[in-house]
């Protein structure tokens, strides 16, 4: 890649952060463009907290260095970092109203008491709290919380937003809205946004490029359709989305992309299954196939999940409900079919 | 006898025991005493205004009124930061710091005045080094004066400070002030923006609870204060033991206790002891302090163009943290904790001395002192009428307190807090008041100079300190437990033994163990109550620390700080070996959560 600190916002350097003889954060490094939208995604303790609060200057790095916009900001301060944080629980300020919540940044920026009145009349307009200025925090629901937290992070117009587990604390419609509105506020103010989650459909539909984490270091770094179309080890594999990886055993995958330690893997949507005796391609080399028995099936809204058994291995397999489709009961002899390029070999 | 069944089915018939100890013993002669001080049935005012007619009463009660606002003052200067650091330290430093402030608070107050007066003695502890190393050679005068009141009183009501003002500085979401620095204040404007504001409250009520206290403060003016010095409650006692006419007494005791309620009322003490409190309550909690508020926003405005011009340039400027401040806090705390702890060393260390005299550092050990103490049959008499009423208050309050505690969180929030605030009176007004009701209460029941009025005396601040602790308890205990037990068949009595009695057990014993420290120390008003021929082991030494300097009086007051340290441990040991206590309901957890009530608890402990 030929990034230099030009596109680049946000870069870590070889950062090491140890609690004890622990590595909360081990030899990472990274770089964010401007404007981008990275979210780091990682199992708990996986050490994404810590590599934000590194960024937002809350944790010092035991070793490495850390540059925003091309300056080194190893023991900068967080308070002269310009930065907008949304916090895990929001923190919001519970002694101030809304607007005074909105425009504690600005007055730390030394604002006009005029100024300050119109940005903040502006933001909650834009996030659609116009009547509620005048609430204390405690008396919003929280997904009003949450915007006003957003709000918050934005209104000094910081070049970089970063955002601790944003949706953690909404429940799962509210949450989907607000996936939305993160998005829409990401397009409008085009901050360079760098989001903590464990969440993987969040990290799927708001990223631009996502940071998988394990154990302190970066196991992958993709945008969302290659790290589940591509992911490169199993970790990866297993972590976003459901996958089947085929052992030598009952599958015998050749190929010539295999290396001695790579393991073949397959999504569960790009398994068919068929009838016994229900082959229909003629078989020109591109198919693979295998026999198995029907070991349960859920019917869960628009998909069907079977589980397969194939010798000792269970194979799982997702399938669009569709007219005049053929259900397999368990107990059913079946044979499952796949695309020969829809294998993927990934580190074990 | 079914009419009986049916009180105690409601929750408030519960309460019925307690209120009826407190309402004989303190609430009744407490009313009397008012009719008393305005000469019913005549009514007139004729004891307040002889009060007011001699310039050396005025002078009295002016005098109690600065010397408590400047004690209570200097308990907030070195409280607050004491606290603020505490919060602020390594997890296990900050707990034993709150333990280190726990142990004073919870070891005699009469014992660690007693120190103050080997300290500061002529031949004191200070007096001896300077001499020793030459800097003095004749003894400065350190007691007996003014300095060595306020010396000994901030010593003995700094926990009251420290204890709820670490309470809610823990509740104090840590995220807050890093959200403030976040967005661009520095550390000292973070804390003054947003760390502050929210420990108000608890400043407002330390404050508050430290200066009802000192208005009731007796005993540590009396030892360490010249005769200028007496503050309004030496002025009672001393008529009480003297005069036989009662209106006097009782209009300076309304007097004093008026000026408590008046400041209590300002200021709004909540001592109801609710955890969750409605927004509208909260939002009018700050609202008490909006003039500083107002303050603080123009002072902001005046330098947002200073702030304006400073932005741009301090972006991305590194800042190299002090390693001195951090090493001047670490300083600052040990001075604190030496201060608190020192004194209840020193009485311990000089027990074992070998001098004939109260000297420090003692000759040569030796246990002479306490042979001494026992082989007095009216020592050891007074160690036994201490033990026998403690175990009896204990008993009497535990139980009382136990079911009142139960009957309070089963009724609604409004009269909870009522009941909650009445039953708190006697450990919330000033000591002096609460003596001189109980006195009136036990010459009522003609039980003055017996054990059993002594138990009674006792127990009605035992009953308020197991109320609490207990209430607590009940308030983190989650009552569908009990209804999960109900569902699998289990009667109430089975599900409160099975269920309800093991997870509150915690605080129960605790409420238990406070209540029979708060008796083992009673002094104040042991002293009006007891008689001349009772004596408890606080008051023999009281009396024996007014007359004579013996270092009998060392192992005694050994024994006392002690004996409740000892206590603690016991009682430590044992809950945390049975694990299963689940967290909440340790008695430490519990007071740790409000210890704003507990605290106020602690006025009784001078
Ligand atoms: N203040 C701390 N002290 C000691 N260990 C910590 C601290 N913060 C985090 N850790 C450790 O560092 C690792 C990563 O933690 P964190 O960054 O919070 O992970 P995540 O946010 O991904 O759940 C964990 O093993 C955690 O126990
Ligand atoms: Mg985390």
């Amino acid at each position: 890649m030929t990034e230099t600190s030009d596109t680049l916002q946000v870069e870590f350097r070889n950062v090491t952060k140890l609690y004890g003889a622990v590595a909360a954060v081990k030899e990472l490094s990274l770089g964010v463009r401007r404007g981008e939208f990275l979210t780091i995604l990682g199992p708990s303790g996986s050490g994404k907290t810590t590599a934000l609060m590194l960024l937002a200057g809350f944790v010092a790095p035991s070793s490495g260095d850390i540059i925003i916009s091309g300056k080194s900001v190893a023991s900068v301060p967080s308070y002269h970092r310009d930065q907008g944080i949304v916090f895990q629980n929001y923190a919001l300020f519970p002694h101030l109203s809304v607007r005074r919540n909105l425009e504690f940044p600005l007055e730390m920026r030394g604002m006009e008491a005029s100024e300050r009145a119109t940005r903040v009349a502006r933001m909650l307009e834009r996030v659609h709290l116009k009547e509620f200025g005048d609430r204390m925090p405690s008396q919003l629901s929280g997904g009003q919380q949450q915007r006003v937290a957003l709000a918050r992070a934005l209104i000094a117009d910081s070049p970089i937003l970063l955002l601790d587990e944003p949706l953690g604390a909404l429940d799962r419609n509210l949450r989907e809205q607000m996936q939305g509105e993160i998005k829409s506020l990401h397009c409008e103010f085009s901050k360079t946004t760098i989001c903590v989650t464990h969440d993987q459909e969040e990290a799927l539909t708001l990223s631009d490029r996502i940071v998988v984490m394990r154990a302190g270091e970066i196991e992958q770094i993709d945008t969302p359709e290659a790290l589940y179309d591509r992911p490169t080890t199993r970790f990866v594999a297993s972590f976003l989305g459901e996958a089947n990886f085929l052992t030598d055993r009952e599958f015998k995958i050749e190929s010539d992309a295999r290396t001695s330690d790579a393991m073949p893997m397959i999504r569960p949507e790009r398994i068919r299954i068929i009838p016994p005796n229900g082959r229909l391609q003629a078989d020109n080399g591109e198919h693979q196939f295998a026999s198995g028995t029907i070991a349960s099936m859920i019917y869960a809204g628009p998909l069907r999940k079977y589980e397969v058994r194939v010798g000792s291995t269970v194979v799982i397999i997702r399938e669009h409900v569709a007219a005049g489709q053929q259900i397999f009961r368990p107990g059913d002899e079946v044979q499952l079919e796949w695309l020969r390029s829809d294998i993927r070999f990934v580190a074990s | 006898m079914n009419e009986l069944r049916k009180i105690w089915r409601v929750p408030l018939g519960l309460t019925i025991p307690a209120f009826a100890i407190l309402l004989v013993v303190f609430g009744v002669p407490a009313i009397q005493l008012f009719l008393i001080s305005t000469n019913a049935p005549s009514f007139s005012i004729t004891n307040y205004h002889a009060f007011f007619e001699q310039p050396g009463n005025i002078l009295i009660l002016l005098q109690t009124i600065k010397v408590s606002v400047v004690t209570t003052f200097i308990c907030l200067i070195i409280g607050y930061p004491t606290a603020y650091l505490i919060v602020n330290a390594s997890k296990t430093a900050s707990a034993a710091l709150i333990v280190l402030v726990f142990i004073p608070w919870l070891t005699s107050g009469l014992v660690r005045t007693y120190a103050w007066t080997v300290i500061l003695g002529d031949r004191g502890l200070i007096n001896n080094v300077l001499i020793g190393i030459g800097i003095i050679s004749t003894p400065l005068s350190l007691l007996y004066n003014r300095l060595a009141v306020y010396i000994g009183m901030v010593h003995i009501v700094l926990p009251i400070m420290i204890l709820p003002l670490v309470s809610v500085m823990y509740g104090i979401d840590k995220s807050l002030v890093a959200a403030a620095r976040s967005m661009g204040a520095r550390p000292v404007l973070a804390f003054w923006r947003v760390f502050f504001p929210l420990s108000l409250p608890a400043v407002r009520s330390g404050t508050l609870l430290v200066f009802v206290v000192c208005l009731g403060f007796y005993i540590t003016p009396q030892a360490l204060g010249g005769l200028s010095d007496a503050m309004l409650s030496n002025f009672i006692a001393a008529q009480l033991t003297n005069s036989l006419d009662f209106g006097p007494i009782a209009a300076e005791a309304f007097i004093l206790l008026l000026i408590a309620i008046i400041m209590l009322s300002l200021f709004g003490l909540d001592l109801s002891g609710t955890q969750s409190q409605p927004d509208s309550v909260r939002k009018s909690e700050y609202g008490w302090a909006s003039a500083l508020r107002t303050l603080r926003r123009q002072v902001g405005e005046f330098v947002v163009p200073l702030r304006a011009r400073r932005w741009p340039k301090q972006l991305y400027q590194p800042v190299h943290s002090g390693r001195s401040w951090n090493t001047l806090a670490a300083i600052f705390v040990i001075l604190v904790m030496m201060f608190l702890l020192f004194p209840g060393l020193i009485v311990i260390v000089m027990s074992f001395s070998a001098g004939a005299f109260l000297e420090f550092p003692p000759s040569g050990f030796s246990l002479k002192w306490y042979r001494s103490f026992f082989g007095d049959s009216s020592w050891t008499g007074a160690f036994w009428n201490s033990l026998q009423i403690g175990v009896m208050v204990t008993v009497l309050s535990t139980v009382t307190g136990t079911l009142a505690a139960f009957g309070l969180t089963r009724t609604s929030s409004r009269i909870r807090r009522v009941l909650m605030l009445i039953i708190l009176t006697p450990i919330t007004f000033p000591t002096i008041v609460v003596g001189v009701a109980c006195y009136l209460g036990l010459v009522n029941l003609g039980l003055i100079g017996t054990k059993i009025g002594v138990v009674l005396a006792h127990s009605i601040g035992a009953i308020a300190y197991v109320v609490v602790i207990v209430a607590a308890t009940l308030s983190n205990f989650d009552q569908r437990l009990e209804q999960a037990a109900k569902s699998m068949r289990a009667g109430p009595i089975r599900t409160f033994v099975r269920v309800t009695l093991p997870l509150i057990r915690p605080g129960i014993i605790g409420g238990a163990v406070f209540a029979f420290i708060s008796s083992f120390d009673e002094v104040v008003v042991t002293s009006l109550v007891s008689g001349f021929s009772l004596r408890t082991l606080p008051l023999k030494m009281l009396e024996n620390m007014n007359q004579q300097i013996d270092p009998t009086i060392a192992a005694v007051g050994a024994l006392l700080v002690l004996m409740p340290v000892l206590w603690i441990v016991a009682l430590y040991l044992t809950l945390w070996r049975s694990r299963r206590a689940h967290e909440a309901g340790l008695p430490l957890a519990g007071l740790a959560d409000r210890a704003e009530v507990p605290s106020s608890a602690a006025g009784q402990r001078q």
